[in-house]
This record gives C-alpha cells, sequence and structure tokens, in this order.
C-alpha cells in the first residue's frame, strides 16, 4: 500500500502542503491584522502622542505616559467608571435571574411551546438602533406607554415623571430597556445548559426521593452554572462596551448620569478630537476588560472541570 | 423485602407496543433476570415496576399494596441505570449518601456515614469516598451508581444493564459481586440484561422477553435444557443451538409435528470414520485453548460443535455425527415433545 501512495504535495502545481495551508489561511489572516492588530498597535501608538485627527498636519509631539495620568486621576472619569459598573452589573443580575427563570418555565412540554420561544426571542433580534429609537417613544412622559402602565398600577400622574430626564430614575431606564433586549439570549444559553442534563439522572434523583427543589439544587443549578457563566461573560463584554441603544436613549444625559465608558470616549475622540487622548483611554479600557475577561475564563474553566 | 406482582401489565409508546400483557411475580429474596434483544421491553418492564413509567392496562404490586399510580418517591425501590447516573458535581460520598439524606427519611448523620461506609467496603470504593464523581473512571462510577441502590434497604432493587457498559473482566468480578451481595442481603431483585452469562450466572428465575411479550421463565437450568421455543433455545448458548431440518437426520426417532431439530453444540458426539447413520466433513476448526469449535458439513448444512483439543480431528476429516438430547420444533417454532 506504501509504494501507491503519493503525497498530496506532487500533484498539486508543486506546492507543499504547508504553502497550500498557508494560501488557505492568508485571507484570514490579512484581514484580521487589518482590521484587528493594525489598529490596536497605532491605538497603543497614538496614546502616547498629543495627535489630533481633526488637525493632521498639526506638530506631532510625544507626550509619553501623560495621558494615562490624567485618566486615571481623574474624578470624573472615575464617575463614568462606575457608571459603567452599576450599568454592567445590574444588566448581568437582573439578565441572568429573569433568563434563566424563563428558561426553566420554556423547558417543558407544553402548547405553543416553540411560538412562545419565539415569541421571547423577538427583542435580541432587533437593531439597537430602532431598540433605542422606539423606547424613546415608550418613555415619553406624555404619551409613553411605560409611564401609562406604572401611573395605571401607581395612581401617580403620568407625567410626573421622567424616565430618560431624572437624574436617578436614567441609570435605570437604560438597565431596564438593556434587559428587555438582552434577557432572552440569556435564556437562550440557559435552555441550551437545561436541556444537556440527561433525563436519567432526574429519574435516578426521583427514585431517591428526591423532591422538586432539592433536584433543582443539586442537579439543574450545578449541571446548568457553566453555561449561566457564559452568559454572563457574554454579556458582561458586551455591555461594558455598551454604546449605542444608550447614545440613542439619552446621549450620556440628564448630566452625565448614564455616560457609560464608551460614550466618554467617542465624546473624547470625535467632538473634543483628542486623538491621544481617548487612544490612552480605549487602551485602558482594553486592558480591564481583557483582564477580567480573564481571570473569569480561568474561573470558567474551574467550574467547567468538576 | 416485598414481593412484585405484574398483572396484566402492558405499555404503548406511540404506534410501539413496548409491553403486552405482562404477568409476573417476584418472590421475596428472588433474583429474577429478564433476559432479551434491545428493543424487546426489558428495561420498560423495569421502569413500569420502578413508577417510571404508567401501565397503560394492567396493575403493579408491591409487597401486597397496589401501587400502580404511584411515583417513584413512593414505591420502596431503587433503581441502577445503564448510564452512570451520578451528580457529577458531588463527591463520591455526597452520591452515596444522597438517597438517605431525602426528608422523607431524615436519616441521623452518623448513621449515613454507617451506611456509605459499609456500602463503600462492599464496592471497594472506599479511597475514593472524597473524589468527586467526574474523577472516576468508568467502573468506579458504574460501582458508586450501585452503591447508591445498595445503601438503602428497599422493598425491590431494579437494575438496568448495570455492567453492559464496563469491560469484561470488571464485569465478571462485579457479577459475582453482585450475586453475593444479593444473597447477604436476602434481596429481591429485579435485573435487566440482554448477556447470557449474567442471567445465568445471576438469576434465580430468567425470565424471556420477546416483543413484549414474556415467552418463558424458569430457573436457568430449566431455560437452557427445556426452552419453549426456538426463540428462547437461541437466546441461550455460545456458541448457539445448531438448528437443523428434521430430513438431516432421518433415522433418528422424532414427534409427527417435528420440523427443526435443535442441539447444542456439547450434545452432539463426533467420531473419526464413516461408520455412523450420518457423516460429514469437517469445515473448519475454532481453537480457544481449552475447547475446540468444530464446522461440520452435513449434507452443505453447517453444524458448530465442541470438542476436545486432543480430539485429533482435522480439516477435511470425514466424521460421523450422533445427537444427544436433541430438541425438537414444529414449523412455528414451538417446542414439540
Amino acid at each position: 500500500m506504501r509504494a501507491a501512495y503519493t503525497p498530496i504535495e506532487h500533484r498539486v502545481r508543486g506546492l507543499s502542503d504547508k504553502a497550500i495551508a498557508w494560501l488557505f489561511i492568508a485571507p484570514t489572516m490579512i484581514l484580521l491584522l487589518a482590521i484587528n492588530l493594525f489598529p490596536l498597535i497605532w491605538t497603543i501608538q497614538l496614546s502616547f502622542t498629543n495627535y489630533r485627527a481633526n488637525r493632521p498636519n498639526a506638530p506631532l509631539r510625544n507626550v509619553g505616559l501623560d495621558h494615562y495620568q490624567t485618566i486615571l486621576s481623574d474624578p470624573e472619569i472615575w464617575q463614568r467608571m462606575q457608571a459603567t459598573a452599576h450599568f454592567v452589573f445590574w444588566t448581568i443580575l437582573l439578565q441572568t435571574v429573569i433568563g434563566f427563570a424563563l428558561a426553566y418555565l420554556i423547558d417543558r412540554k407544553f402548547r405553543g411551546h416553540g411560538f412562545w420561544t419565539t415569541l421571547i426571542l423577538i427583542p435580541m433580534m432587533l437593531s439597537p438602533a430602532v431598540v433605542g429609537n422606539f423606547w424613546t417613544f415608550l418613555y415619553q412622559p406624555q404619551i409613553g406607554l411605560f409611564n401609562y402602565v406604572v401611573s395605571f398600577f401607581t395612581g401617580l400622574a403620568p407625567s410626573s415623571f421622567q424616565m430618560l430626564g431624572d437624574v436617578t430614575l436614567s441609570p435605570w431606564a437604560i438597565i431596564i430597556v438593556d434587559t428587555w433586549m438582552w434577557t432572552p439570549y440569556v435564556m437562550l444559553i440557559c435552555l441550551a445548559g437545561l436541556r444537556s442534563i440527561p433525563d436519567y439522572i432526574y429519574e435516578a434523583a426521583e427514585v431517591d426521593r428526591a423532591s422538586n427543589w432539592r433536584q433543582f439544587i443539586s442537579i439543574t443549578l450545578p449541571m446548568c452554572l457553566p453555561f449561566i457563566m457564559l452568559a454572563v461573560l457574554f454579556r458582561g463584554i458586551e455591555n461594558f462596551k455598551m454604546f449605542d441603544m444608550v447614545n440613542l436613549l439619552t446621549s450620556g444625559g440628564p448630566g452625565s448620569t448614564t455616560e457609560l465608558a464608551s460614550i466618554t470616549l467617542k465624546r473624547a475622540a470625535f467632538e473634543a478630537w483628542r486623538t491621544g487622548y481617548s487612544s490612552a483611554l480605549a487602551i485602558i479600557l482594553f486592558v480591564a476588560v481583557f483582564g477580567l475577561a480573564n481571570i473569569y475564563v480561568k474561573a470558567l474553566n474551574k467550574v467547567k472541570a468538576r | 423485602m416485598a414481593e412484585i406482582t405484574l398483572a396484566q401489565v402492558s405499555k404503548r409508546f406511540g404506534p410501539v407496543q413496548a409491553v403486552t400483557d405482562l404477568s409476573l411475580t417476584i418472590a421475596n429474596g428472588e433474583f429474577v433476570v429478564l433476559l432479551g434483544p434491545t428493543g424487546a421491553g426489558k428495561t420498560t418492564s423495569l421502569r413500569l415496576v420502578a413508577g417510571l413509567e404508567t401501565p397503560d392496562d394492567g396493575r403493579v404490586f408491591i409487597g401486597g399494596v397496589d401501587v400502580t399510580g404511584l411515583p417513584p418517591a413512593a414505591r420502596d425501590v431503587t433503581f441502577v441505570f445503564q448510564q452512570y447516573s451520578l451528580y457529577p458535581h458531588l463527591s463520591v460520598f455526597d452520591n452515596l449518601a444522597f438517597p438517605l439524606r431525602s426528608p422523607t427519611r431524615r436519616t441521623p448523620e452518623d448513621e449515613i456515614r454507617r451506611a456509605v461506609g459499609e456500602v463503600a467496603r462492599l464496592l471497594r470504593i472506599e479511597d475514593k469516598l472524597q473524589n468527586r464523581a467526574t474523577q472516576l473512571s468508568g467502573g468506579q462510577m458504574q460501582r458508586v451508581a450501585i452503591g447508591r441502590a445498595l445503601v438503602r434497604r428497599p422493598a425491590v432493587y431494579l437494575m438496568d444493564e448495570p455492567l453492559s457498559s464496563l469491560d469484561a473482566k470488571l464485569r465478571s468480578e462485579l457479577r459475582i459481586e453482585l450475586k453475593h451481595i444479593q444473597q447477604d442481603l436476602g434481596a429481591t431483585m429485579l435485573y435487566v440484561t440482554h448477556d447470557q452469562t449474567e442471567a445465568m450466572t445471576l438469576a434465580t428465575r430468567i425470565g424471556v422477553i420477546n416483543r413484549g411479550r414474556l415467552v418463558q421463565i424458569g430457573t436457568p437450568r430449566s431455560i437452557y435444557e427445556d426452552p419453549a421455543d426456538i426463540y428462547v433455545a437461541t437466546r441461550l448458548g455460545s456458541p448457539g443451538i445448531n438448528l437443523l431440518p428434521r430430513a438431516l437426520f432421518p433415522t433418528l426417532e422424532a414427534p409427527a409435528a417435528a420440523a427443526t431439530i435443535g442441539v447444542r453444540t456439547e450434545h452432539l458426539a463426533i467420531a473419526k470414520g464413516q461408520n455412523g447413520a450420518v457423516t460429514g466433513k469437517v469445515d473448519w476448526i475454532e481453537r480457544l485453548g481449552d475447547q475446540n469449535h468444530l464446522h461440520i458439513d452435513v449434507n452443505r448444512q453447517q453444524i458448530v460443535s465442541l470438542v476436545d483439543p486432543d480430539e485429533g480431528l482435522g480439516v477435511g476429516d470425514e466424521v460421523a455425527v450422533s445427537l444427544h438430547k436433541p430438541l425438537f420444533f414444529a414449523a412455528d417454532g414451538q417446542r414439540v415433545r
């Protein structure tokens, strides 16, 4: 048999296996380098300069770590970070709890099961721009449905509060919208987790006389945990970078109560045109997300390995 | 411990009739093995006793009590699944203690420790008690699963091919252990398998199931020697029983209805030479060390026979074939005597 074997490289135009492999990978590699790695390196480089994108011909000066120092010692930046953390924490908490609960409810056989799943998934399929726009209408104090429903149940006058215009309410307004939009996504991942638990484990527990509650605590939850953690990771990274929807709803206002880190970044880069400064901020945010995600993934792997 | 009775139980899954009119009584302390191929309805029968399925017709009694409509938790049963049904995030100890910690039992903690320790010793997994269930090998996992059934003292132990996922050596070890444990506890067991060796060695009685029906039930010896039909005869014996047309042995005395002669490999007498009533030619010899399987061509019919390795027969030898204890079957497969 061995003698009859002709290596592939002799058959394809004199190219070696390795060359062909590189040929196939090359387009993707070039694309990745061009749109991921190159901008990253350029951003790092710019973060050490006073470069302004609206004045490309101004003399370029190396400012060293000045931008980093300014940013990290700026109490306003820390306030934005706090707003971001608040947003990330509450959206993750609400989405995980509600998403898991929905998954748990939908993971049983009942009539119209597919219909309800599709219905629940709709918000996730909408564009954030659409969501931002129509929640602006829903939150409208005079004609908005949200204010109307709240007033219907609490007796408050509909126009007595403004979800998007109030300093204390606006952070919650964006949390509600994000939760509305992305809970289905968490539900979907949790549903995959629930479906991965084999029936016979529940049957064994039933024969062992475990109550429903005990089955939930000692089978459902632990076996679903890696999936839940994965959902938290995805939502955490996404919400740390949240920009489009919040920008449409509040543009960071009122004042700067809903100004998340990425909105600050956009303003510094494309309103104040402090390109060097905003590059430094972008790098700081990137390192923060990257570091946190890495620590989290380690924990996730530990849970998975159990 | 208790007696189990299935009375005319039937179960259907959509178009599939899984169990048909099954009646079976398992006496207290008896080890009954249900034997049959995949899809014969063995597992369904077991699940009906456990309460994991509800019968369409018929009743199930445990210890004289009608439990037909009761959930598994309300029946005093344990169940060992074919898959390792362990709680993966719990330690071996906690897995074994799981049934005892049920709120309806309220076993004191030192009693739990004692019971778990005892079962762990029995199954030789004492040194693994603190390990996570997922860190065990397949054999250890299945022993933990069996241990979880043994840690309680239920009315009946139900086992669904508990050894089929283990390797051959471990399977034979655990088989012996299981039989010892059952005898020591005086346990009532209903055990499902497609492995004839397990059935023969473990059972007080074997129930042979085919297409949802209990074809025959009896002691391993009676099932082997006195099968009710061709199906039962072919379920036991390795190599399987020789099924030969009646016409092949014209001089043999047989009932008028006999269409097929069944003869087990060890019931064939093979002698060198052509002096018998029926002769054949040795076609092929399988040498297994302690015994040889002789494939003999008799009038273009293959017969397999067990012979001593020292017999001195070779391929191409002419041999005389005579039968001991032949079994006769009618054209419809039923036994005729």
